[in-house]
């Protein structure tokens, strides 16, 4: 193992990209912003450290096909507010972005908010992609039009790799308009009365873009046209209930920065745990967990897509037992935050697809110089240490 | 006790003897008679009579029969209602097609968490009928919907002509069970968009059967839109009627659809159907808006006032669910209904980016009058997905030549910044066309995934990848892209 401080090579064009892969010796670290360094699996000492943040800005943007090309290492905030300009956005609202997130970092960490409900998460809006596999290849799949099934969907590989498998160069996306008009209900309630609530909303007709529970009340959001938003955001204030409320336009911010600073939030000493359950099911784990664990914090959930994020004590055997409950339950789990010097597991019991798993990063990435440890256990570190100095 | 008979090969009777122990006889084809009705799938230019056909019934029996194939080193093709039309479920010559027909059971509708368990033998339409009394549907509607399983559609990524609104299959699958090559069971995805490590779910949809199997799927349910409003609107050009779909666009309305039609298809179609469409108009829309009714109303509002600014020589708007019916009939009757104005017909399928419709048109009809052929066009205009008609007369000896315009068809796509295939798939039919669109290298790394999971590359095999001995020594040469060559994107 190494004591010295790892190599950061920064590179701005696709083709250094390649040459660092190919000039640096052994494992390579892969870094956008880090604000998902402590993330998912250890990282396992690494002579290199790739920073994708060299790499940034759009490559293409055709506003008339509503798609863009857009290297890795661009901040998601920069990206959309460039977009917005077009009246144009990518439809996706992961909190990270706040703290910066570059579109890989957030592409790479499967991260996603809750307009996943309607629009899913990245994985559904991109395309297509460039990446660079370990012994310098580079690859394309994808493409720049929407509707495409020609070769495989090989970017879907690094949704959720976390710097494993390949470095992602640029990806390219589809976008969306930017809605006229968002509006937003809110109805005070606990923990207990969120499911029923979340499922008024569900069955009425206005199609919510996002319904997410935090400190107390629960959220739907509304997105549209100007005529259309607010008549919708009223007959669901009507389905709700005498406690409900469409929310004053700066209310609104506030309610949903206040809900997006508790996914990201960094509380001392905690772990920070994201997981998804059955709709049905998220209250039940919920409540189990705030009992295993002595008292979740920080918590939010989207009872319709049965994801939530919650903190709770660092400690390895809390952590585990809380990914076995999820497990349980049929559900995924990843931890989001290791306080320095802990050893937390970062996800739950290894499904069989883990072999399968370890089969394809064997097939691309056979030598695991990307992202060491960051799949453990699921994809252990090799047996061997060959490389693994700079 | 089984005793197949074993005409096709000398390999087919111990294999047959095997599956014979895993499967009822009634599963195990090896008759001539009952094998010829698996030699092809909806492209029945290619032919290819497998040497065993069998007939699981739950997923440990497909479990089983890959098994068998693993134990005598044999290729296996899984066929779901074999209506694609890339060859994709073309058999193997001494290989097994594993048919999914008796995996046929809708195991769950789940209201309360929109979702719906299914076995990969279940048409696409019955998941929708299903689920219709509780206010909820399956969104991904493939034109052939009422004959084709959600495992071919998982296979093939299907999406239908509301997917520019609500995506393919890839969008709406949970959750899949599959089998390996080995015949290891595995769970790929999960209940939730969330997601722990790479998204080998995502990446299996759309493989087209080289990946393995899907045994079971779950599939996310929406919600039935509160109201759908449709329109049909002529055109007095191609031209007017594509501006029509960038104004649409520039409104911020997505449409649940948007399809073209051109005076030839309309011709066919009308013939067919009588669905109303006008048979002299070059070129006709409809449009297909639903959601919220007040959202609808609004855009619906708008779109209106679009398609009379492009000089619509005619808006009809069909109020009832049956006159609805009866519009979308005609569009999707659209392919069958050339059989009437030609004797033989190639269905195409590429894309385009959008802003580039009225330039492929263009191009389209050079290369027909060319080629002495005349093209029908009927496409899914908001996502840039063309399916043009390629006519001509097998007795007249037009069919090498339609299926070089075709091919060339498929190929100006990709010259535009388009794709060889929006829906129907590689299979066979375009393997050899691959390199036009994907370097040497990307073509590598597809391969060296597919080595993961299928290390002897036995799922499948001779689909989606050009090999020498389908394409020839020489598949066709890599051209670089457009935006390579405009300096956009580099290859290195």
């Amino acid at each position: 193992m190494t004591t010295s401080d790892p190599t950061t090579v920064t590179p701005s064009s696709l083709e250094e990209l390649r040459d660092a892969v190919l000039d640096r010796p052994g494992p390579i670290r892969v870094a956008g912003a880090g604000t998902a360094h402590d993330w998912a699996g250890t990282p396992a000492p690494a002579g290199t450290v790739l920073s994708t943040t060299g790499l940034s800005g759009i490559v293409t943007h055709n506003p008339g096909d509503m798609t863009a090309e857009v290297w890795a290492g661009t901040p998601f905030a920069q990206l959309q507010a460039r977009l917005g300009e077009h009246h144009q956005r990518i439809a996706a609202d992961p909190a990270r972005e706040a703290d910066g997130a570059t579109l890989g970092g957030l592409f790479a960490t499967a991260d996603s908010g809750p307009r996943s409900l309607q629009y899913g998460s990245l994985r559904d809006v991109v395309i297509g992609a460039t990446i660079v596999l370990a012994d310098g290849t580079v690859a394309r799949s994808g493409g720049h039009v929407i509707k495409n099934v020609a070769g495989y969907d090989l970017t879907k590989l690094l949704h959720g790799a976390h710097g494993t498998l390949g470095v992602l160069a640029a990806l390219v996306l589809r976008l969306h308009p930017t809605p006229q008009v968002t509006a937003t209900v809110a109805v005070p309630c606990d923990r207990a009365a969120m499911t029923d609530l979340a499922r008024r909303v569900a069955d009425s007709p206005v199609e919510a873009a996002a319904v997410a529970w935090h400190d107390g009340r629960l959220l739907a959001l509304v997105e549209g046209s100007e005529r259309g938003a607010e008549a919708r955001a009223r007959r669901l204030v009507e389905t709700l209930g005498d406690e409900a409320g469409l929310l004053a336009p700066d209310d609104a911010t506030a309610a949903w920065e206040a809900h997006d600073a508790a996914v990201r939030a960094r509380p001392d000493d905690r772990a920070v745990l994201r997981f998804g359950v059955i709709p049905g099911s998220l209250s039940g784990v919920l409540d189990g967990l705030d009992t295993d664990t002595g008292g979740l914090t920080e918590v939010t959930a989207s009872p319709r897509t049965g994801i939530a994020t919650v903190a709770l004590p660092a400690d390895a055997d809390v952590v585990a037992a809380a990914h076995r409950r999820v497990a349980d339950a049929h559900g995924t789990s990843t931890l989001r935050q290791r306080p320095p010097g802990a050893d937390l597991p970062a996800f739950g019991p290894a499904p069989a697809s883990a072999a399968l798993l370890r089969q394809v990063a064997a097939s691309v990435d056979p030598d695991q110089r990307f992202g060491r440890g960051r799949l453990a256990p699921w994809l252990p570190l090799p047996s061997t240490t060959v490389g693994a100095t700079a | 006790m089984a005793t197949p008979t074993t005409a096709t090969g000398p390999t087919t009777g111990p294999l047959a003897a095997d599956f014979a122990a895993v499967l009822p006889d009634t599963c195990v084809i090896t008759d001539e008679v009952g094998l010829r009705s698996y030699e092809c799938d909806g492209l029945t230019g290619f032919r290819q009579v497998p040497a065993v056909v069998v007939l699981p019934r739950d997923a440990e029996e497909v479990a089983a029969c890959v098994r068998v194939c693993a134990r005598h080193g044999v290729p296996f093709v899984a066929r779901g209602a074999g209506t694609g039309l890339s060859g994709g479920a073309l058999p193997v010559a001494d290989g097994v097609v594993i048919s999914l027909q008796k995996l046929r059971r809708i195991l769950e509708i789940d209201v309360e968490n929109r979702r719906a368990v299914l076995e990969p033998g279940v048409f696409n339409l019955d998941i929708t009928r299903a689920a219709s009394p509780h206010g909820l549907y399956y969104a991904p509607d493939p034109s052939s919907q009422q004959v084709c399983t959600i495992g071919g559609n998982v296979a093939e990524n299907s999406g239908g002509a509301h997917c520019l609104k609500y995506g393919f299959t890839t969008n709406h699958v949970l959750e899949m069970e599959v089998v390996l090559a080995d015949g290891s069971l595995v769970t790929l995805g999960g209940p939730t968009g969330d997601q722990a490590g790479p998204d080998l779910r995502g990446l299996f949809i759309g493989s087209e059967g080289t990946l393995g199997i899907c045994t079971k799927v779950t599939v996310r349910l929406l919600q039935t839109p509160e109201s759908v409003r449709t329109l049909l609107a002529d055109f007095p050009s191609i031209e007017a009627a594509g501006d029509v779909v960038g104004d649409i666009v520039e409104a911020a309305i997505i449409p649940a659809a948007v399809e073209m039609m051109d005076s030839l298809a309309m011709e066919a179609a009308e013939a067919a159907t009588g669905a109303g469409l006008t048979v002299d108009a070059p070129a006709a829309l409809i449009v297909e808006l639903d959601g919220p009714a007040d959202e609808v109303d609004a855009e619906f509002e708008h779109l209106t006032a679009i398609c009379e600014r492009h000089g619509a020589t005619r808006l009809h708007v069909p109020t009832e669910a049956e006159e609805r019916a009866r519009v979308w009939k005609g569009r999707k009757a659209a392919f069958a209904a050339v059989g009437r104005i030609s004797p033989d017909y190639i269905v195409q399928d590429g894309v385009v980016p959008r802003t580039r419709l009225a330039e492929v048109l263009t191009r389209i009809a050079e290369m027909g009058r060319d080629a002495g052929l005349r093209v029908a066009n009927v496409f899914h205009a908001g996502d840039g997905n063309l399916h043009p008609l390629v006519l001509y007369s097998e007795a007249a000896g037009e069919h090498d030549a339609a299926e070089e315009l075709s091919t060339q068809i498929a190929e100006l796509c990709v010259e535009l910044g388009g794709s060889l295939s929006g829906e129907h798939g590689i299979g066979t039919d375009k393997a050899c066309s691959m390199p036009r669109m994907f370097s040497p290298d990307d073509l590598d790394v597809m391969h060296r995934v597919r080595l993961g999971f299928d290390p002897d590359s036995r799922c499948n095999p001779g689909k989606l990848f050009p090999t020498p001995r389908l394409c020839g020594e020489r598949p066709g040469p890599y051209r670089p892209h457009p935006l390579e060559e405009a300096g956009v994107i580099e290859r290195l």
